[in-house]
């Protein structure tokens, strides 16, 4: 009888599911130092809107493609590392290095990529999720600049599958600074380029179509606006969406058509869409984007 | 006392292997396999999971802030070479249809989309005639 009980505890412990879960989100809970009110609006929903955003790789393709050179200055240097100290500027940082590791992936700057790479990983272990990058495979293909393609899948599917366990962990808080933090690089890298190439209508475009995105990172924001941190994020990026507002992007519907191509359904899209966005408009996005980065990464 | 032991040791033996068991779709699992599908000269965004539950659920939804003058190219994968009945259908941000890969008499597993208006598109997968409702699919650009 007493070797029926012990197996039906041992059963009913393992049939429990994972005990490891719980340890780890004990774990999880007490090196959190963002320590926030679940928000009302269910986990769903909230990552059904952080999904909407764009990866930032979209941007550094249209960089390269603009023909403007690589230029590492406008990067957070990835010696940096050692400045962030709590997970609020964690998250956001590797949110920014994030997006600089693929701006360098892009022109292949292979050198460069090493060291965010480290300094990702640095980040990531600080807030647990370091499980997620198989460094030493990412560095190896990372030497090596025909693994470009590899290493970009490699690194978008990490940072995905991040995401996905920081909303799986109740921890979307840092999901979202996450992608807070690699927006606002794409942006003042895109900001920077346009600087230098200002007759580049589409970048000033792309600046512009930035209010659809901000929109949905500032209703993400206001769910956790109970955190100090996250509070004074989102104050700063008002002022930002202050600009943003000024801003008209008008859109005209047609009913698209398609055609089959090699076997492929391709979509003849017929709508379109303008941005009416002025040079007073860029100028002031780019100076208040970079003093919000400033903060952020000093 | 044997039976007793037997009965308990079965119930638990089906409390451990049920969920393994009786899993009707590891749609995770073919959103990760559909990643090499995407096309040449794609760059991968998102995989996403097709999880019908037996038929239970009519429809997947995500969203994704498509951008004017980028490609996107979105690709189905089920257990099959077929898309199992698994349709993608595309709506822009007032829930406008774009289009749909059920086209033309026949499902498309794929469909490309030169986006010509930036906003909030709804990608909506549904089910036609499909067997397993399960599936996953995969999003890639290029300008």
């Amino acid at each position: 009888m007493r070797n029926l009980c012990f197996s039906l505890v041992v059963l009913s412990l393992y049939a429990c599911g994972p005990n490891k879960d719980a340890a780890e989100q004990a774990i999880l809970d007490s090196v959190d130092s963002i320590a926030v009110e679940t928000p009302e609006i269910s986990e769903d929903v909230i990552a059904d809107i952080i999904q909407q955003i764009p990866s930032p790789l979209e941007i550094s393709v249209l960089l390269k493609e603009s023909g403007s050179a690589y230029d590492y200055s406008m990067l957070n240097p990835d010696d940096m590392v050692s400045n962030y100290n709590n997970n609020f500027s964690k998250a956001l940082n590797l949110g920014i290095y994030g997006t600089d590791l693929g701006y360098t992936n892009i022109y292949k700057e292979n050198q460069d990529a090493l060291g965010y790479i480290g300094s990702i990983r640095d980040l990531a272990d600080g807030l647990n999720i370091g499980q997620f990058f198989d460094f030493n495979t990412i560095r190896k293909l990372a030497t090596n600049s025909n693994n470009l393609d590899s290493l970009l899948l490699i690194t978008t599917k990490n940072f995905n599958k991040i995401n996905t366990y920081l909303q799986d962990q109740k921890r979307s808080n840092l999901s979202i600074l996450l992608l807070t933090g690699g927006w606002l690089e794409a942006l003042h890298i895109t900001c920077q380029v346009y600087k230098k190439n200002p007759d580049n209508v589409v970048l000033k475009e792309k600046i512009g179509e930035q209010k659809i995105i901000l929109e949905q990172i500032q209703l993400l924001l206001s769910l956790y606006e109970s955190d100090p941190d996250i509070k004074n994020l989102s104050a700063q990026l008002k002022d930002l969406q202050g600009v943003f507002d000024q801003i008209e992007i008008t859109t005209t519907y047609a009913e698209s058509t398609f055609q089959e191509v090699d076997g492929v359904l391709m979509i003849v899209d017929n709508s379109t869409s303008s941005i009416n966005i002025t040079d007073q408009n860029v100028a002031d996005i780019t100076s208040i984007t970079a003093a919000i980065r400033n903060n952020i990464i000093n | 006392m044997k039976k007793i032991i037997f009965t308990i040791s079965f119930l638990s033996l089906l409390t451990l292997v049920a969920p393994s068991a009786f899993a009707q779709c590891d749609a995770d699992e073919y959103a990760e396999a559909c990643i090499p599908k995407l096309k040449d000269g794609f760059n991968f965004v998102k995989s996403y999971s097709v999880d019908g539950e037996g038929g239970s659920k009519a429809k997947v939804e995500y969203s994704y802030v498509f951008a004017k003058g980028t490609q996107y190219f979105i690709n189905i994968c089920s257990g099959g070479e077929e898309t199992d009945g698994i349709v993608v259908s595309l709506y822009d941000s007032t829930r406008k249809l774009v289009s749909t890969s059920d086209a033309n008499g026949k499902l498309y597993s794929a469909i490309g989309y030169p986006c010509n208006a930036t906003g909030i598109y709804y990608i909506q997968f549904t089910f036609k005639g499909s067997a397993n409702h399960c599936g996953g699919a995969v999003l890639g650009f290029k300008r």
